[in-house]
């Protein structure tokens, strides 16, 4: 029997839901999260934490850099520093990042492993069919919400299918 | 009264510690469990440790079975603040000798209710 695909498991509302928990309690108690298409820019940053079990993939949270910084200010609030280095606002997306994903393996078929969050340029979504998106406005700002099926790194392992994953080919 | 807290997300171990001490606590941080263990053993032993469960080097779960084997450290509270939420990881934190779970996101309140059930909230602040 092939592995589930994530559309079979999780819909939009949930993420949105698991998104807007994360926000309330991270970012700040009346900061939203409004369900608006928005293209990133073209220097976007991608957080992300891996998911493997039954269902295996990735978290994937993107933003444009100085919506990471914005967001890295209210995660901090009173503990921001006055000049946010790099480090701050790459460790403050994989938190955000680690969160989510926590709550989505959270609501997945287990038992699963969920990786350290990994931040950089957003991994591509490799099957489409195996992907559930949100997009959604932060104070204007977009950002995207991902959970996708397959790893960069599961392509590269020896003994896995580099044409399918979680069922569905590549 | 003294807590450990115990995250790689240095943001995270930054907001942990801030509503702790705004508790009254008297704060260190350690960035993995190994740290963590090392504070222990310079002698620096908190009430609390509140522990992460994914971190490089030495995960939550191996710091919790650490300090529950060392029968000097029997009294300090090992509470868990993790994004962890699977029901049957739950279990292995409670079965290795963690007190609480508290699951990421979290609100300061939550935190607080924990500590007051654990008898760790300092009495000014739970008045």
């Amino acid at each position: 029997m092939s592995a589930p695909v994530i559309t079979a498991l999780l819909d939009e509302a949930t993420i949105q839901e698991i998104a807007d928990q994360a926000w309330a309690a991270l970012v700040g108690e009346d900061e939203v999260l409004v369900p608006l298409p928005g293209e990133t820019g073209p220097d976007a940053l991608s957080s992300w934490v891996e998911i493997a079990g039954p269902w295996t993939g990735i978290v994937v949270l993107t933003c444009d850099r100085d919506t990471a910084e914005e967001l890295t200010r209210a995660l901090l609030r009173e503990h921001a520093p006055a000049e946010l280095e790099a480090e701050d606002v790459t460790d403050a997306l994989g938190e955000l990042a680690n969160v989510v994903g926590g709550n989505v393996k959270a609501v997945l078929p287990g038992p699963s492993v969920l990786g350290l969050p990994e931040v950089g340029v957003a991994p591509r979504a490799s099957a489409p069919a195996d992907t559930c998106r949100v997009d959604a406005q932060w104070r204007g700002r977009p950002l995207s919400i991902s959970v996708q099926g397959g790893t960069p790194a599961a392509l590269d392992l020896p003994d896995s299918d580099p044409t399918h994953q979680n069922g569905v080919p590549l | 009264m003294r807590a450990l807290v115990i995250d790689d997300s240095r943001a995270m171990r930054r907001i942990v510690s801030g509503t702790l001490e705004s508790f009254g606590y008297e704060t260190r941080q350690a960035g993995h469990g190994q740290e963590a263990l090392d504070v222990l053993l310079e002698g620096w032993v908190p009430d609390l440790c509140t522990i992460d469960w994914n971190m490089p080097v030495m995960d939550g779960l191996q710091f919790v079975s650490a300090v529950r084997s060392n029968p000097a450290w029997r009294a300090v509270t090992l509470m868990m603040v993790t994004s962890e939420g699977e029901q049957s990881q739950i279990v292995r934190a409670l079965a290795a000798g963690a007190h609480e779970y508290v699951l990421k996101p979290f609100t300061a309140d939550a935190i607080r209710d924990k500590l007051a059930l654990l008898g760790l909230l300092p009495q000014e602040v739970a008045l």
